[in-house]
């Protein structure tokens, strides 16, 4: 399994060099620059061409694309990832400002979408056919059909504005610093950024629960006389798990990109926020290592779906 | 004898009614050089329903590039609908009715869009045809590309009509730009040049009045830029904001609304907390070029002098006292004894001299300080990297003394909008990427309110500067979220309690805000006309 996982790191690296390749030329081809987009139209038309061409040559944009291309691929390999445009802010910094408040939001989103889609599911295939399962499979519809935002909209004018049970927005309220005082505010976009997983977690539950329980070896362990609860839970639910951990996998990469619009709905100062305002103003710096931070984690999240699929499916072999 | 009378009297009418026949027809290839075209546009736009229905009544129809007041003239046409006037006007310019014009804007909000569709079909009933588009990317070149030769030279945009905006600290800024080769879409024209002049020629506001006068009536008839509307400006507050007096104005800039003594319901455990926007997203803004529409430029950065609501010069901030010499050649600041920055050192000329030469070589500044920098002695040569130091700035003491090359009109108003910045923190960095400096994390003003915690993107805490020279602020805290005007979220922080202050020009905010029982509205007017530019250049 070592050698297993050396190798798909090693692919890591010529994916990751392709991939920048292609988001440093997809942003090469977007109108316009940093410089351009530092710049409002009212005050660019009182500078000169020498002054827009010397603010260039501060910038490092006066050089042909692959100079850059090479330059900042250089620089990464020394580790060095460079600085916003706009700000002047370390990327590293700003990784470390706003990734972890991605990261709690999806992970707390995660979770929760993990633990109810695998109950619900789990239940709606043990009911098969009832009220229950029918409601279930319509609220799994709904909630992979109706957009996130939709659902954040509707969750803040009922618990926050109606209510007022929960805060607007914003990750922590100023002078409060303790987890206690995170809680509240991460409820309203963890639950609303869980609803469509949670959905989908429970539909794929369901169908993969019910394909098990339809194996010969849920016949077998029913003929030995073990008890139902254990027959569900110990011999379907385990090969029923399998494909869920597959889908919950590539989730969680997924749910760090798919929080963008979250974080816009509940002001949630996270990296997605972050992202946008780099596309915007043709931030290449930040795109750029926002992007790859991306892609890295999908291709990490499925090297870890492939060692836990071996792990929980002792049929399955790495080589 | 009466043949010379007649040639005389003949000359001078030609000459009283100069504007009008003089400019009554195409300059050059481009039909939208022609008044008579550019006329017939503006009668073609009913701007008094359009105010009423899309803009709610919440913006006056303009008449002239000026805002309603003392500077402008009575009498000028307010080109109220007439769609027959303007299919005359048409005809008797031969428009090209195959002809379809290209119209861009750069507003991405959806009332530009419902405008532009409106413009269009208003367009198309007198026989123009119209498209229209958001620019994207490098928006600044697309726009003000001007061209080679000013006088009769060939366009270097690609437009035809422009939707845009001019909001000004001083009036001068709405004609500036038209002067002689400085702008993408208006030719050289020499009258206008000097009515220009005119109205940059003296400080005086009762011999600015005429000519300001003179230059909107040959305006009103040229039109090379339609004035469509005045937008207003709409202060909001929670009722549990006192301003204890203080005024309203144009909060776009920085005037005298006595922050300091402003008071909030105190809330559960009995602190004052007033709750606003426009809290930075990634970095805080060099506040040299938008003047005054962070919070962070009103209440952190002091300037030298104090404006009223309407920006007009009513006493000292840093400075104590100040003089203009009798020609507005000349003009001296001293500064109050003890001014310190929010990290406990002195604030000295020092800090105010260094501020103006930096101001002289960021990329952006705003046009009236500019004007204002490099009108002082060798101020130009220093902004074009021909000179090491600005001869016309001399310090002696707490006391800066100005030399100007030419008379800036706006020189006082300059400095109630100018935040000094400090030289001890800020004098190793390129000007160039002054913006890019750490200090912009967490930055260290002299103004009534310091900057006591930062959660980039999230929220900002400000607390009162207990060695401010005014007095200590009343209000214990002040946090700031990161929300703009059209921003979703102001709404919503708003109809949660959690806005207390803070002004839009969005007219669909304004009618939430008006809903909302606890709070109330202010309309303010303010120089900020809306308007179609028309590319009077031939195209390549």
């Amino acid at each position: 399994m070592l050698i297993y996982i050396i190798r798909r790191v090693l692919i890591f690296i010529p994916m990751l060099l392709a991939i920048s390749f292609l988001v440093y030329g997809a942003l090469e081809l977007t109108p316009g620059d940093a410089v351009s987009a530092l710049i409002n139209p009212e005050v660019s038309g009182r500078l000169t061409e020498a002054q827009f061409n010397e603010l260039r040559e501060a910038y490092g944009l006066n050089k042909s694309f692959l100079a850059r291309y090479g330059i900042w691929l250089a620089n990464v390999f020394q580790g060095n990832f460079g600085h916003s445009l706009a700000g002047g802010v370390p990327i590293s910094t700003i990784f470390l400002d706003r990734l972890p408040a991605t990261l709690e939001l999806s992970v707390v989103a995660l979770l929760f979408s993990t633990i109810m889609g695998c109950i619900l599911g789990t239940f709606s295939a043990l009911k098969r056919g009832s009220i229950a399962d029918s409601s279930l499979t319509v609220v799994g519809m709904l909630g992979v059909s109706i957009p996130e935002f939709f659902f954040g909209l509707v969750a803040l004018l009922i618990f926050a504005l109606n209510l007022g049970w929960l805060p607007v927005g914003g990750r922590l309220l100023p002078g409060y610093e303790s987890i206690w005082d995170r809680v509240p505010h991460i409820i309203m976009p963890a639950m609303v950024l869980s609803l469509m997983m949670t959905a989908g977690v429970m539909r794929y539950a369901r169908s993969s629960m019910l394909d098990a329980l339809s194996k010969e070896f849920i016949k077998t362990a029913r003929s030995k006389g073990l008890p139902e609860w254990r027959i569900n839970l110990m011999h379907g639910f385990r090969v029923a798990l399998t494909p869920v951990v597959v889908l919950i996998g590539f989730r969680l990469p997924l749910l760090i990109g798919g929080s963008v619009i979250i974080e816009q709905v509940f002001q949630w100062p996270g990296i997605g926020n972050a992202f946008i305002a780099a596309v915007r103003g043709s931030d290449y710096p930040l795109v750029m290592m926002i992007a790859l931070f991306s892609v890295f984690s999908v291709l990490l999240a499925s090297l870890v779906i492939d060692v836990l699929t071996a792990l929980i499916d002792p049929r399955v072999r790495l080589n | 004898m009466f043949d010379k009378i007649l040639g005389v009297a003949l000359a001078a009418a030609l000459l009283s009614a100069g504007p009008n026949l003089a400019t009554a027809q195409a300059i050059n290839s481009e039909p939208l050089s022609d008044p008579r075209v550019r006329q017939a546009i503006a009668y073609a736009i009913d701007m008094d329903t359009i105010v009423e229905t899309l803009f709610e009544g919440k913006a006056i129809a303009a008449d002239s590039m000026l805002p309603n007041g003392p500077f402008k003239p009575d009498g000028l046409n307010p080109y109220a609908y007439n769609p027959d006037k303007a299919r005359e006007l048409l005809a008797a310019a031969n428009w090209d009715s195959s002809r379809e014009l290209d119209m861009v804007y750069y507003y991405g909000d959806q009332l530009t869009a419902d405008l532009m569709a409106t413009l269009q079909a208003y367009l198309g009933d007198v026989g123009v045809k119209m498209t229209y588009r958001k620019l994207e990317g490098d928006v600044g070149a697309q726009l003000t590309t001007r061209p080679t030769n000013p006088v009769d030279g060939t366009s270097n945009i690609a437009w035809d009509l422009g939707y845009g905006a001019a909001a000004a600290t001083a009036l001068q800024e709405y004609y500036n730009p038209y002067k002689t080769g400085g702008t993408s879409h208006t030719p050289s024209d020499p009258a206008l040049d000097g009515m220009i002049d005119a109205i940059n020629a003296t400080a005086d506001p009762d011999k600015q009045r005429p000519a300001y006068f003179e230059l909107q009536k040959y305006w009103n008839t040229k039109l090379d830029t339609l004035p469509l509307y005045y937008q207003q400006l709409f202060i909001y507050e929670s009722k549990k904001l006192n301003r204890n007096g203080g005024s309203y104005g144009n909060e776009q800039y920085n005037y005298d609304a006595d922050i300091v003594n402003w008071t909030m319901e105190p809330d559960a455990n009995g602190k004052q907390i007033m709750r606003t926007n426009t809290a930075p997203p990634q970095f805080f803004e060099l506040p040299w070029a938008n003047l005054g529409i962070w919070i962070t430029s009103k209440v952190v950065f002091d300037k030298m002098l104090s404006a009223d609501g309407s920006l007009s010069v009513n006493g000292g901030q840093l400075a104590e006292s100040y003089s203009v010499g009798a020609d507005g050649m000349s003009a001296s600041f001293t500064l109050q004894d003890g001014l310190t920055w929010h990290d406990g050192s002195a604030l000295t000329v020092g800090d105010v001299a260094w501020s103006i030469k930096t101001a002289l070589r960021v990329p952006q500044i705003h046009a009236v300080v500019e004007n204002t920098f490099t009108s002082i002695e060798g101020g130009q040569a220093y902004r074009d990297g021909d000179a090491d130091d600005i001869s016309g700035i001399s310090t002696d003491g707490n006391t800066i003394t100005l030399t100007m090359s030419k008379l800036d009109p706006n020189m006082l108003l300059t400095f109630t909008q100018f935040a000094i910045l400090p030289e001890a923190h800020l004098g190793d960095e390129d000007p160039l990427q002054l913006q890019q400096s750490s200090f912009w994390q967490k930055p260290i003003g002299s103004g009534p309110f310091r900057i006591e915690e930062v959660q980039m993107n999230d929220f900002v805490r400000y607390v009162p500067f207990e060695n401010y020279h005014g007095g200590v602020a009343k209000i214990d805290e002040i946090i700031a979220t990161p929300s703009l005007d059209g921003d979703g979220n102001l709404l919503k922080n708003a109809g949660a309690g959690q806005m207390d202050y803070g002004f839009t020009k969005n007219v669909a905010d304004v009618a939430a805000l008006e809903a909302m029982d606890h709070m109330r509205v202010i309309a303010a007017d303010i120089p900020y006309t809306r308007m179609i530019w028309f590319n009077k250049f031939p195209r390549k």
